[in-house]
């Protein structure tokens, strides 16, 4: 190894600095007390994905990265309105993002209904721990 | 008419013959919206916020089979509109590379008429 390339390997950023090593991925809880038919539902999770895409591009950019480097892994869940709400709480409490979408009423449902909560993106096993209960949906 | 008929939408257009369980819905079409939505704010900011400022419309729209999907991405492509071919990972339900959704947009409601006008909601 030239004198160079030995400084510059004591010198340069280290590739792996800021990146979660574990997988991460983004988790979508959808409210099943509201009766959505199927493309109102991958409408409303859409609408989550971005707005927890673009949170996280602002907050935690390297967490995004690590997220859209591996593929962008998503999962969809349902439960009801309640466990939605403590699950959220829940969330809060140990740091992981959530990002909540109340529909426009435009279609389907009242006005500003609670159809679904991004959880993440995070690290796999912290989100595990929180919504691995719930079922598919 | 209000200003608001006229702003932007995004659609997202799904395989009916794959059959998607809700679940597999959702997901590739999320993966969709936040694919298109990057390239949005990448290569189209202005119009990335206007249509964010919007809502974010998004509607979902089913499509016989995959030779009509492609026929339609040359078409969004053509009319210069951001647009994405998701393809499954194949870690469940469906064979690896299986393509199930087409996102196009953000981009003016009327161009995106013009194009899916003869789809119906998924």
């Amino acid at each position: 190894m030239g004198l160079r390339s030995f400084i510059h390997r004591l010198t340069a950023p280290r590739i792996t600095s800021g990146f979660i090593d574990s997988p991460v991925k983004l988790v979508l809880v959808i409210n099943n007390d509201l009766k959505m038919g199927k493309g109102k539902i991958a409408a409303q999770a859409g609408h989550a994905s971005v707005s927890a895409t673009m949170k996280a591009g602002e907050k935690s950019p390297s967490t995004l990265d690590s997220w859209l480097k591996s593929g962008q892994k998503k999962v969809c869940l349902k439960t009801n309105y309640d466990d939605l709400i403590d699950l959220e709480n829940e969330a809060k409490s140990i740091g992981i993002q959530t990002t909540r979408i109340n529909d426009a009423g435009k279609t389907q449902i009242p006005s500003g209904s609670l159809t679904v909560i991004a959880f993440g993106p995070d690290d796999e096993e912290k989100l595990e721990q929180l919504t691995g209960h719930l079922k598919l949906l | 008419m209000s200003r608001e008929h006229d702003g932007p939408s995004m659609a997202l257009i799904v395989r009916k013959d794959l059959k998607l369980s809700p679940g597999k819905l959702a997901v590739q079409c999320s993966h969709a919206a936040v694919n298109c939505s990057l390239t949005a704010k990448k290569t189209e900011p202005r119009l990335m916020e206007r249509w964010q400022s919007n809502g974010g419309r998004k509607i979902c729209l089913a499509i016989n089979d995959l030779e009509s999907l492609k026929l339609l991405m040359g078409k969004s492509k053509s009319a210069g509109l951001i647009t994405h071919l998701i393809k499954d990972a194949g870690h469940t339900e469906l064979p690896p590379g299986t393509i199930t959704v087409l996102g196009i947009g953000p981009a003016p409601k009327s161009s995106i008429d013009a194009l899916t006008s003869e789809l119906k909601p998924y």
